[in-house]
C-alpha cells in the first residue's frame, strides 16, 4: 500500500523527469556510455591543436616532439610516472627508430580524439605520428599510494590487519587474494561527468541475488552528476530511503569484512579515492557484528555481541529513561536508592530534561573537538572535557551528577557499535526520546520506540528489509544476530541478502565422528 | 510519513509538560503514622528527611517530623504540606504505623487513601502502635539517621526470624476485605533506656475483620505462631524449658533452630459442626541445650517427645486465643467457603469462630543436634 | 488492491496478527469485568466465550474458504452485487472506527487513571493515532511484519505476571461455579468484547500464504494462544486478590504488579502499562488499517488519503466524546452489540447467501477441475 511512500516517491520521479526532460535539449551530454565522433586527423599538428583546444591550455600538458617534429607523446605531466615512461617507451627503442613505438609491446591503438583525451586524462600517454590517423597510448599512470594500513576507525584485536587504501585496483586485489573464486565478479563504471570516477562493484556470481546486483547497477548507471568523491555520494544516491536517520549500506575498510559479506551474497561498491567500501545490501543487525566475534571463542563471541546489542538500548533509551524517572515516576525508584538519588539532584537548579540536553550537547562538542584537532591536541580535549567539565560542573552545582553518569554512559554506548554511522545515529536518536520522555514519561517513550520499530520495519535496503532476522522473524539467522554460534554449525547463509545459494558449508567437523569411532 | 513526524514535531514543540513531578521538588514522606483523638479526628504525623547534596555525595539527612490534626488522612495531608517547603509526597513510603486506639476501631479509613491513589508505594509495612504512632516516629534514634530505615529495618529483621508473616499494604487488603479470612500485624512499642529510646517489637496484634482486637500473640509464642501460619522466615528461633530437675533455671531450657516445616491445614464439616486439624512438623536442629549430653539416639528422641508435648500445648493456647479473639487467621473460614458452600451460606462466621473446633497439633524431630553432641 | 500484486503474509505472520489484534485494551480489565456478572467462576464464562467463539471462527473460515481469492469487502460486494454490498461495507466502516474510538478512548481514560491524570487527552489520543497511522500507511506485509517481533513484549508481560505466584491463594477460586450457570453464560457476554478482533481473520485471510485447511489451523492456534493469555491473566488475578477485592479492583493486572518491589526497580505495573501501550497501538492499528481497506474497496481508489480522513475522524470523535465513564459504558455497550451484529451474524448471513447464490456456480467449477 505505500501510501505516503507512494505519494512522495511519484512526486520526486515527477521532479526527475522534468530535469532530465530539460538535460535532453541541452547540445551534448557527455556520457561514458555514448562515445564522441571525433576521430583523429592524419594531421599531427591538427591533433595536438585539438587536444590543446579540448584541454583549454592547461598547463601541465605536455608535447614531446620526436623524430623532427614527425611524432609527438602529449601527457599530462602531472599525471604520468617518468620513471614508467622510460621503461615502457625510451628504453625499448633506445637503439632503433622513434617510429617502432606503437610496435611496442604495452602499447594500444585507437583513432577517436575524445577517447584519447579520456586516456591521457587517466594518465596515459599518447603517441601520434605524422600520416596517420592512429594513437598509440601507453598506460604510465602515477600512483603515490598509502602501503595497505590497518584503518585507524576499525581495529580489531585479533584477525587481519589490512586495510583498504586509495586505489581502487590494490582494494579489488585485497578482496580476489581472499577470494580465490572464478564467481566473483568485479564490473567498473564511471560515475560523475567531470570526475570520471571509477566506481567497482564486486560480487559472487551465483550467490548474490542477480535481482539485487541488477537493481545497484542500474541505480549507478543512474547517477547524473558533476562530481562524485566517495562512497558518500553515491550512497546519498542508491540508498533506498534517504529520509530516515540509518544508515542503509555499510562502510567498512576492512577487506576481510567486505570479502565476508560478500561470501554471504552482498555486493560491494567501492570508489577510486576512497578506502571506504559499501555494503549492500545491509541490516540493521550487520552493524554490530566485527569481524572480532569470528576470532574469539564463540561464547565470548556471543557475549560481546550480546553487549553492543545492549548498548543499542543504552544509547537510545538511558537518558529518556533517566528523565521520565526523575520527572515522572520517580516511584520507580527502589527504596534503597532513593535517599541517594534525591540528595544528588535536589539542589540542581534546572529540570532534568535541559540538563540532559546541555550534557548531551557538551559530550558531542567535545567529542568533535577531539576528532578534528591533530591527536596529542585531541587528548588534551578529551581530559579537559571529560574530567574539568565534567567535575566543574557537578561542583557548581549546574548538573547533577547523576546525569553525567547517564550520558557518559550513553556516550559509550553508543561508541561501542563498530560502525561510526550508525553511532552518529543513535547519538541523534536520543533527542526525540529525551524530548518525548521530558513531556509523557514512559508513555512517551513506549511511543519513541514503537515508532522506532516501525520505522526500522518499513525501511528497506535494496528491497531487503532492513530490519531481518528481528522483522520479518527468521530464527535460524537469529543465531548469528544476537548470539554467535559455533562456526560449524553457521551452514546456512543469512536469508535477508536473498543469495540464491542457501548453504555455505557441508559437515566439517565430520573427522570426529570418524575419531570417536575408532 | 514526513507528514506524521511533522505532526509528532508539532506535537513536540507545543509540549506543556502537563504531569511532570519533579522528583527534586517533593519532599518525600518515608513513614508516617497515625493516631486517633477523641473527638473523632486523626492526628497524623510524618517524618521527612531533608537531604542536602554535595558532590561528594549525600551528607547524613536531618529528619523532620510534622504532625497534624484532621478529620481524614488527606485533609491532614494538606494541613502538613502548608507546613512544610516543597509538597509532599507519599508515593515511596516505607512504613505506616497505626495507633492503638485507632486501630482498635477501624484502619480501613486512612488505608483508603492510599489504596486508591495510583502513585502509592502498597510495599509499605504496616505496624500497629502500643501507645500513640507518633511517639514512634518521633523516636530520636541514636544510630539510623532516619527513624523510616530504623522501623523498616527492624520490622525486616522480625520477618527474618520467623516473628511477623510481613504483611505490607496490599498483601492485607485482601484479608481486610475477605470475610472468613483475618491477618496479624506486628506491634510496635516505644521503650526508654538510659537516654535512648528505642524502638520494640511487642509481639503480633490479633485483627478481626478491619479492627484489632486488642488481643495479642505474645513475643515468644510468635514464632511457633507464624509457623502455624505456613510461614517461615529465614531463621526461626524457639527456646522452651523442657525439663524441671535441675536447680538452675538455664539448664532446663533448650534451643532449637527450625530447620524445616510442613504445615496440613483440615478444615471439615461434620454434623453441622467446623472441625479444623492443624498439623505441624518440624524438623529442628539443637542450637543450645546445656542440660546434658546428647550422646543416643533415646535421649533425642526423648527431647523431640518433650518438645511436641510442650508445642503442642503452645498452639492449642494460640489457637484458643485466636478464637476468644475471634481472628481467623488459619483462614478457616475461608476454606469452608471454598470447600462446604452450602454450610458456609448458613453461618455467621463473625459469631461462630469462636465455637468452631480448633485441634493443632505440632511434631518436633530433631535432626541435628549441632557439632558437639 | 488488485491492480497489484497482492502483498502476501505467511502463516506466522497470520498468527500473530491475530494474536496481537485480539490482545489490546481489554487484557487490563477484563478479569473485572468477568468478575462482575460470573464472581469467581468469571473463568469458566472466559472458556465459554472461547468455545463458541471457535465455532464461529470456523464459520467465518467457510466463508472466506469460498472466495479464495477476494478480500472481506471484495465478498460482501460479490456475494450483495454491488450497491447493497457497498452499503453493508460502509456499515462495517462505521463499525471499525467505531471500535477505534473505543479503543482510544479506553486507552486515553487507563493513562489518565494510572500514570498521567492531567495530560489533556488529545495529546495521547493524537500520538496513538498518528503512530498507528504511520504503520497503518507502510501496508499489510509491514504490519505482519512488526506484529511478530512486537510479539515479544507478550511474553514480558506473562514473566511480570510470574513474580505474582508466591502470592497467589488458590482458595479464591473455590467453590466452583457458586454464582450459577446463568450468571457464568452472561459473562461470557462480558468476554467477548476481548476477543472482538477475532474479525481480522476473515478480513485479511486472503492475503495468507497456504491451504485453507493449514490457514484454518493457524486460526485455530492463535486463538487458543489467546485464550490461554487471557486465562493465565484471569487465574492470576482470581488468585491473587480475593474476592471481595477485586470487586473494587477495576486493572486487577496493574493493581497486582503494584505492590511487587525488585531491587532495582519497584513499581512494575509502570513497565507493565508502558507494554501495554504497544497492544493497544497493535489493535488499533489493525483496525484502522480495516477502516482503510473498507474505504478502499467502496471508493475503488488507493490512496493514502483516504486511511489519513479515516485516522483524522477518530482523533476528532474520540476528544469530542471524551472518557466519562457513563458515555465510555453507552459506547462499551453499543460496540459489544454492534459486535455480535458486524462480527457473528453478518458474516453468517453472507455465507448462507453466498452458499445460495454460488451453488450452481461452485459446483460447475468442481466439474471442471
Amino acid at each position: 500500500m505505500g501510501f505516503f511512500k507512494k505519494f512522495l516517491v511519484g512526486k520526486s520521479e515527477q521532479g526527475n523527469k522534468q530535469e532530465k526532460a530539460f538535460e535532453h535539449e541541452l547540445p551534448q551530454k557527455p556520457h561514458y556510455a555514448q562515445p564522441q565522433q571525433m576521430s583523429s586527423s592524419a594531421q599531427l599538428s591538427e591533433n595536438i591543436d585539438y587536444l590543446f583546444s579540448q584541454c583549454k591550455q592547461t598547463g601541465d600538458l605536455k608535447v614531446r616532439a620526436l623524430d623532427d617534429g614527425r611524432a609527438a607523446l602529449v601527457f599530462y605531466e602531472t599525471l604520468v610516472d617518468h620513471e614508467k615512461m622510460q621503461k615502457k617507451i625510451f628504453a625499448p627503442i633506445e637503439m632503433g627508430h622513434v617510429g617502432r613505438i606503437p610496435d611496442l609491446p604495452n602499447s594500444r591503438q585507437m583513432t577517436n580524439l575524445d577517447e584519447a583525451i579520456k586516456k591521457l586524462l587517466s594518465g596515459h600517454v599518447l603517441y601520434f605520428d605524422e600520416d596517420s590517423t592512429r594513437i598509440t597510448y601507453f598506460d604510465v599512470t602515477a600512483s603515490f599510494n598509502r602501503s595497505v594500513e590497518e584503518p585507524v576507525n576499525e581495529k580489531v584485536v585479533r584477525g587481519s590487519h589490512e586495510g583498504f587504501v586509495e586505489n581502487i585496483k590494490t582494494n579489488v586485489n585485497l578482496i580476489r587474494k581472499r577470494i580465490e573464486d572464478k564467481s566473483l565478479v568485479v564490473k567498473y563504471f564511471k560515475v560523475g561527468k567531470k570526475t570520471n570516477t571509477n566506481i567497482a562493484i564486486v560480487y559472487m556470481n551465483g550467490i548474490a541475488d542477480p535481482e539485487i546486483v541488477r537493481k545497484i547497477e542500474q541505480r549507478i548507471t543512474d547517477i547524473s552528476v558533476d562530481m562524485v568523491q566517495s562512497p558518500g555520494f553515491i550512497e546519498e544516491f542508491i540508498e533506498d530511503s534517504t529520509s530516515s536517520p540509518f544508515p542503509q549500506m555499510l562502510n567498512t575498510e576492512r577487506p576481510d569484512r567486505v570479502s565476508a559479506n560478500i561470501m554471504e551474497g552482498r555486493i560491494a561498491v567501492m570508489a577510486e579515492g576512497s578506502p571506504t567500501s559499501l555494503i549492500a545490501p545491509s541490516t540493521f543487525f550487520m552493524f554490530y557484528q566485527s569481524p572480532d566475534d569470528y576470532n574469539m571463542r564463540w561464547y565470548t563471541g556471543t557475549f560481546i555481541r550480546l553487549i553492543r546489542l545492549t548498548s543499542f538500548l543504552i544509547a537510545i533509551g538511558l537518558p529518556a529513561f533517566y528523565i521520565a524517572v526523575v520527572s515522572f515516576h520517580f516511584e520507580v525508584i527502589p527504596d534503597d536508592l532513593i535517599v541517594p538519588v534525591k540528595s544528588s539532584i535536589n539542589d540542581i537548579a534546572y529540570p532534568p530534561l535541559v540538563e540532559a540536553l546541555v550534557m548531551v550537547i557538551i559530550i558531542e562538542l567535545i567529542r568533535e573537538a577531539g576528532i578534528r584537532l591533530p591527536s596529542p591536541v585531541g587528548q588534551t580535549i578529551g581530559i579537559v572535557g571529560g574530567l574539568v567539565i565534567g567535575d566543574a560542573v557537578v561542583r557548581a552545582g549546574l548538573i547533577s551528577n547523576l546525569m553525567i553518569i547517564v550520558v557518559a554512559l550513553t556516550a559509550i554506548a553508543s561508541f561501542v557499535v563498530p560502525s561510526n554511522e550508525l553511532s552518529t545515529t543513535l547519538r541523534l536518536l536520543t533527542f526525540p526520546l529525551i524530548f518525548l520522555a521530558g513531556t509523557l514519561g514512559f508513555v512517551g517513550i513506549m511511543f519513541g520506540l514503537l515508532f522506532i520499530a516501525i520505522h526500522l520495519t518499513k525501511l528497506e535496503s535494496f528491497g531487503v528489509p532492513y530490519f531481518a532476522p528481528i522483522a520479518p522473524l527468521s530464527l535460524n539467522d537469529l543465531k548469528d544476530t544476537f548470539v554467535r554460534i559455533p562456526l560449524y554449525k553457521m551452514n546456512k547463509r543469512p536469508k535477508d541478502a536473498h543469495p540464491t545459494k542457501q548453504l555455505a558449508m557441508e559437515e566439517s567437523r565430520e573427522w570426529k565422528k570418524n575419531e570417536q569411532s575408532k | 510519513m514526513n507528514k506524521v513526524i511533522c505532526v509528532i514535531l508539532s506535537l513536540l514543540v507545543l509540549t506543556g509538560c502537563w504531569d511532570q513531578r519533579h522528583f527534586k521538588n517533593y519532599n518525600l514522606a518515608l513513614s508516617v503514622g497515625f493516631d486517633q483523638l477523641e473527638n473523632g479526628s486523626i492526628i497524623e504525623t510524618v517524618s521527612i528527611p531533608t537531604i542536602m547534596g554535595s558532590p561528594e555525595g549525600p551528607l547524613k539527612p536531618k529528619v523532620q517530623i510534622v504532625s497534624s490534626k484532621a478529620p481524614t488522612t488527606l485533609d491532614a495531608r494538606e494541613k502538613i504540606d502548608q507546613r512544610i517547603s516543597a509538597s509532599f509526597d507519599p508515593s515511596k513510603l516505607q512504613v505506616v504505623l497505626v495507633g492503638e486506639d485507632l486501630a482498635k476501631r477501624d484502619i480501613y479509613p486512612v488505608l483508603d487513601g492510599f489504596y486508591r491513589n495510583p502513585n502509592s508505594n502498597l510495599n509499605a509495612r504496616l505496624a500497629v502502635v502500643e501507645g500513640s504512632a507518633k511517639e514512634v516516629i518521633s523516636v530520636k534514634t541514636p544510630n539510623e539517621s532516619r527513624v523510616s530505615q530504623y522501623i523498616t529495618g527492624l520490622l525486616e529483621s522480625v520477618v527474618l526470624g520467623t516473628y511477623s508473616t510481613g504483611e505490607n499494604l496490599q498483601l492485607i487488603s485482601a484479608e481486610l476485605m475477605e470475610p472468613g479470612e483475618d491477618f496479624t500485624l506486628p506491634i510496635l512499642k516505644k521503650v526508654v533506656q538510659g537516654d535512648e529510646q528505642l524502638v520494640e517489637y511487642n509481639g503480633l496484634g490479633l485483627f478481626h475483620n478491619r479492627s484489632y482486637t486488642g488481643e495479642k500473640i505474645k513475643q515468644e509464642d510468635a514464632v511457633l505462631f507464624v509457623l502455624m501460619q505456613g510461614q517461615k522466615g529465614k531463621r526461626a528461633r524457639i527456646t522452651r524449658k523442657v525439663n524441671n530437675d535441675k536447680a538452675y533455671e538455664p539448664l532446663n531450657y533448650v534451643t532449637i533452630k527450625v530447620m524445616k516445616i510442613k504445615r496440613d491445614l483440615n478444615v471439615k464439616v461434620q454434623g453441622g459442626e467446623v472441625k479444623a486439624d492443624l498439623s505441624l512438623k518440624i524438623s529442628a536442629r539443637i542450637l543450645e541445650y546445656p542440660h546434658n549430653q546428647l550422646v543416643s539416639l533415646q535421649i533425642i528422641n526423648k527431647l523431640s517427645d518433650r518438645l511436641t508435648r510442650v508445642l503442642t500445648k503452645d498452639a492449642k493456647e494460640i489457637a484458643a486465643k485466636t478464637q476468644s479473639a475471634n481472628s481467623d487467621v488459619f483462614s478457616i473460614g475461608r476454606r469452608v467457603k471454598a470447600y462446604y458452600p452450602e454450610v458456609w451460606n448458613q453461618m455467621d462466621w463473625n459469631k461462630d469462630y469462636p465455637n468452631i473446633t480448633i485441634t493443632p497439633k505440632v511434631e518436633v524431630d530433631v535432626k541435628q543436634h549441632g557439632i558437639i553432641n | 488492491m488488485s491492480s497489484q500484486s497482492k502483498p502476501m503474509i505467511s502463516r506466522r505472520q497470520f498468527f500473530f496478527i491475530i494474536v496481537q489484534t485480539e490482545i489490546g485494551v481489554g487484557v487490563l480489565s477484563m478479569p473485572y469485568d468477568l468478575h462482575g456478572i460470573a464472581k469467581q467462576d468469571g473463568w469458566i464464562s472466559l472458556l465459554i466465550t472461547a468455545f463458541s467463539l471457535l465455532i464461529i471462527l470456523f464459520l467465518l473460515w467457510m466463508l472466506a474458504k469460498r472466495h479464495p481469492s477476494l478480500n472481506f469487502f471484495q465478498i460482501l460486494e460479490r456475494v450483495f452485487s454491488k450497491w447493497p454490498g457497498k452499503f453493508i461495507i460502509v456499515a462495517y466502516i462505521i463499525y471499525f472506527t467505531s471500535v477505534s474510538v473505543l479503543i482510544v478512548l479506553l486507552f486515553g481514560r487507563m493513562l489518565s487513571l494510572w500514570v498521567l491524570p492531567s495530560t489533556p487527552f488529545w495529546v495521547l489520543s493524537i500520538l496513538m493515532v498518528s503512530v498507528c497511522l504511520y504503520l497503518t500507511a507502510s501496508g499489510l506485509k509491514i504490519i505482519a511484519r512488526l506484529y511478530t517481533s512486537l510479539s515479544l513484549f507478550l511474553f514480558i508481560l506473562i514473566f511480570l505476571m510470574v513474580f505474582c505466584f508466591s502470592e497467589l491463594e488458590i482458595l479464591y477460586i473455590l467453590p466452583v461455579a457458586q454464582s450459577g450457570w446463568i450468571n457464568i453464560v452472561k459473562g461470557a457476554n462480558e468476554g467477548l468484547l476481548s476477543y472482538f478482533g477475532f474479525i481480522v481473520t476473515l478480513v485479511i485471510y486472503t492475503y495468507v500464504e497456504g491451504k485453507p485447511k493449514d490457514k484454518f489451523k493457524t486460526v485455530f492456534w492463535a486463538h487458543c494462544f489467546v485464550t490461554c493469555f487471557y486465562l493465565f491473566v484471569v487465574l492470576v488475578s482470581f488468585t491473587f486478590f480475593s474476592t471481595k477485592e477485586i470487586a473494587l479492583v477495576q486493572e486487577p493486572v496493574l493493581y497486582m504488579l503494584k505492590s511487587f518491589q525488585f531491587p532495582i526497580i519497584a513499581r512494575i505495573d509502570l513497565f507493565f502499562l508502558s507494554i501495554w501501550v504497544v497492544s493497544v497501538a497493535t489493535s488499533f492499528a489493525t483496525y484502522l488499517f480495516m477502516t482503510g481497506m473498507g474505504l478502499q474497496t467502496v471508493f475503488q481508489k488507493q490512496s493514502s488519503i483516504l486511511v489519513t480522513l479515516a485516522a483524522i475522524s477518530i482523533f476528532i470523535i474520540s476528544i469530542f466524546f471524551g472518557f466519562e465513564s457513563e458515555r465510555l459504558e453507552l459506547l462499551g455497550n453499543v460496540v459489544v452489540f454492534l459486535g455480535y451484529a458486524f462480527g457473528i451474524f453478518i458474516p453468517i448471513f453472507t455465507l448462507c447467501i453466498s452458499a445460495l447464490r454460488f451453488k450452481a456456480k461452485k459446483e460447475g467449477g468442481k466439474q471442471s477441475e
